[in-house]
């Protein structure tokens, strides 16, 4: 916000105001009669108040508000608080759906992506939750105690099983483009909604490349993968296999890719494999 | 006059038990000259020359509200707002005429009638006013002692407070700026003396 | 037995009626929390008078850290109002409250940010515990914030050296005030309670926002690990 003009100040010196007051005699009743009393000095009234400094510049520049841009590509995660219970509806009472936990496998904070939320009867707010578990797709409601605050991520990561590319949206643009291994027939990279859970970094295991991503999506078939059989997004020491359907159902990229979707894309983003 | 507003007056006529006068609280040590930790040169009569200016505004307040309730031209919220904004306008009024003792200038003559005579002039003459507290307290920050300085700030708060309320009363935004600028002491007597003259 | 550990109603207003619903619209357990305001101005101590000369020359080192914690309050605020109306849990009057002081509240955070530099705080994680996603609980929460501001910019302003800082500061502090009377309004509270508002202590201020539990750490979601996902 633009200030008013003020007088120039320098640092430690010169206190007194400006322009003595003018102020206009006629129709002006401020009784300044009271004279106020100088030790050594003798001023009239009106020039005791200009004798007042003017304000100091303030150390902050404030810009003028502006309202919160729209925001169509945002989506919302949180973080599971405590180990809980979703539910079919927003309600005590509703058929238990799955149970949810703090921590996933990787020992990482088991996050949800949250798509609604609502009051039950006695007031008390519940959110739908994407959950992490088995059927692929399966959302369910929680209590909104159980999770902890939202975070927001405007991307969104498109895998192709067709075309076998993945692309990120950010904002609704392309921001990165890649080629991508899938699944074998029998292990098939399973189709739906999911999200990235978790990111995995500095390990070494030259199968899985430089860098992995966690999804919430989990083998339909290897349902006894340690681990909980999840599907990851990860590199890999065969890129001659890419693209391709190659895999036990994870996706894979170059190494040159992962490592660039690692700089573009915040855990949390939307995944949407089709 | 609608539930809310009726919910309004009975809350606030609860609340009037609770109107402090907190400044009391801070003793007779305004004056004491007691240097603020700033860099501003220490000059003992700059509490005098500052607190006056501000005990102006509180006059001219003070006498608003004063002449607005006694019009009759407020009614309804606006009336309820005016009696507990002069209550408190009175409490300032005091406080600052207690610490400024005998160098307390005069309550100058105000003349309030054209403000008063209806309730729409009333509203925009109590806005500017309260808008002009707040840049008048504001502008004299620097200027005080810290002791006057810790007074001044419990003062300056609630003026914004009456300035957003009685927006809200009539509907207006009660407040839209990221900074209540400071005015200095030549542009709070220029307006003072537009406003009521 | 539920065990409310709200926004202190109690210590920032005495008006029953307010506290009384607030203990209805809440009912929340305490959390884990991470002093992000402690940890932020702990990340000023070490500041030298040369750093704070690199940020332009007029701010002390003390000035600084009190920049700093009423930056932290600041991103309180405006990342709850941003949250509220992103979430769009609210309607009417407190929706335009949320969307307008919002945007001051984020404006100021971008003051403070320009002025402080690298030596800035960063913002923290916040879980706002569905304050922001409901009417009641949202506005008197809002008042609890802006009635809290008012208190910690009135406690810090004696403190402050540079007559900058402390137009600054007094420039603000009036504006959260007009925002604290606009949210007890919309509440039904009275807007200006006392003739004289109190200032609060830092170590008050810390205690009362630590009591929130609405500063929070920072979810790990990233982990030095070998995977074992399907491949």
């Amino acid at each position: 916000m633009m200030r008013g003009r003020r007088a120039e100040r320098s640092g430690r010196g010169d206190r007194r105001g400006r322009t003595p007051a003018v102020l206009a005699a006629a129709g002006m009743t401020l009784g300044l009669g009271a004279v106020l009393l100088w030790p050594a000095s003798r001023s009239t009234p009106r020039e005791s108040e200009s004798d007042l400094p003017a304000p100091a510049e303030s150390a902050l520049q404030v810009p003028t508000p502006v309202e919160l841009e729209r925001d169509p590509h945002a989506s919302l995660w949180s973080t599971v608080r405590r180990n809980s219970t979703a539910r079919s509806a927003p309600d005590d009472g509703a058929p238990p759906v799955a149970r949810v936990e703090t921590r996933t496998p990787e020992g990482t904070s088991n996050i949800l992506l949250i798509l609604d939320r609502r009051r039950d009867a006695n007031g008390r707010l519940w959110v739908r939750a994407r959950l992490p578990v088995l059927p692929n797709g399966t959302t369910g409601w929680l209590r909104r105690t159980a999770i902890a605050g939202y975070r927001l991520v405007r991307t969104r990561l498109v895998v192709d099983l067709r075309k076998l590319r993945a692309t990120l949206l950010s904002n609704g643009r392309e921001v990165f483009r890649a080629e991508v291994g899938v699944g074998l027939p029998q292990w098939p990279t399973p189709r739906g909604r999911f999200y990235i859970r978790n990111k995995l970094v500095r390990y070494s295991s030259p199968f899985y490349g430089p860098l992995a991503f966690g999804t919430s999506a989990r083998s339909s078939v290897l349902t006894d993968w340690p681990d909980g059989g999840f599907v990851g997004i990860h590199g890999t020491n065969r890129p001659d296999l890419i693209p391709g359907r190659v895999s036990h159902g994870c996706i894979r990229m170059r190494n040159a890719d992962i490592v660039r979707l690692g700089r573009l894309m915040p855990v949390g983003t939307p995944l949407e494999i089709s | 006059m609608t539930r809310a507003a009726q919910d309004r007056f009975r809350r606030s006529d609860l609340l009037k038990r609770s109107l402090v006068v907190g400044g009391a609280a801070l003793g007779g040590a305004v004056l004491s000259g007691a240097p603020r930790a700033t860099d501003a040169a220490q000059n003992p009569d700059a509490d005098i020359r500052a607190l006056n200016l501000l005990l102006k505004v509180e006059y001219a307040e003070a006498a608003l509200y004063a002449e607005a309730i006694k019009s009759g031209a407020l009614d309804g919220e606006l009336l309820e707002f005016a009696r507990q904004v002069a209550e408190q306008e009175q409490a300032h009024l005091d406080f600052l005429r207690q610490q400024l003792g005998s160098r307390a200038d005069r309550r100058p003559e105000y003349d309030f009638k054209d403000a008063t005579e209806d309730s729409d002039s009333f509203v925009k003459a109590a806005t500017e006013l309260e808008d002009l507290a707040v840049a008048a307290y504001n502008g004299q920050a620097t200027n005080v002692s810290r002791a006057a300085l810790e007074a001044a700030a419990t003062i300056v708060s609630v003026e914004a407070r009456h300035a957003a309320w009685i927006r809200s009363i009539v509907g207006r935004l009660p407040a839209s700026s990221a900074t209540d600028s400071p005015k200095s002491a030549d542009q709070v007597l220029e307006s003072l003396s537009r406003l009521e003259g | 037995m539920t065990r409310v550990d709200h926004l202190s109603f109690e210590r920032l207003d005495v008006d029953g009626a307010l506290a009384e619903s607030a203990e209805r619209a809440w009912g929340m357990s305490r959390g884990t929390f991470l002093a992000a305001a402690a940890g932020g101005s702990a990340a000023v101590i070490g500041l030298t008078a040369r750093d704070a000369a690199a940020q332009g020359g007029k701010l002390g080192a003390r000035d600084v850290a009190i920049l700093n914690y009423a930056l932290v309050l600041e991103y309180l605020q405006s990342s709850f109002y941003t949250e509220a109306e992103r979430l769009k849990a609210l309607r009417g009057d407190a929706a335009e409250a949320a969307r307008v002081v919002g945007s001051v509240e984020r404006a100021h955070v971008k003051a403070f940010r320009d002025v402080l530099g690298s030596k800035a705080t960063k913002r923290p994680s916040f879980d706002f515990q569905g304050t922001t996603e409901g009417q009641e609980p949202f506005l008197k929460t809002a008042v609890a914030f802006e009635d809290l501001a008012v208190a910690a910019y009135k406690g810090q302003a004696t403190r402050l050296k540079a007559q900058s800082a402390l137009t600054a500061a007094v420039s603000i502090h009036s504006v959260e005030a007009r925002h604290a009377a606009w949210m007890r309004y919309l509440v039904g509270a009275n807007p200006a309670r006392t003739a004289f508002d109190q200032p609060k202590s830092k170590s008050e201020i810390n205690r009362i926002v630590r009591s929130t539990n609405f500063i929070t750490s920072r979810a790990s979601t990233q982990r030095k690990k070998a995977p074992r996902f399907t491949g």
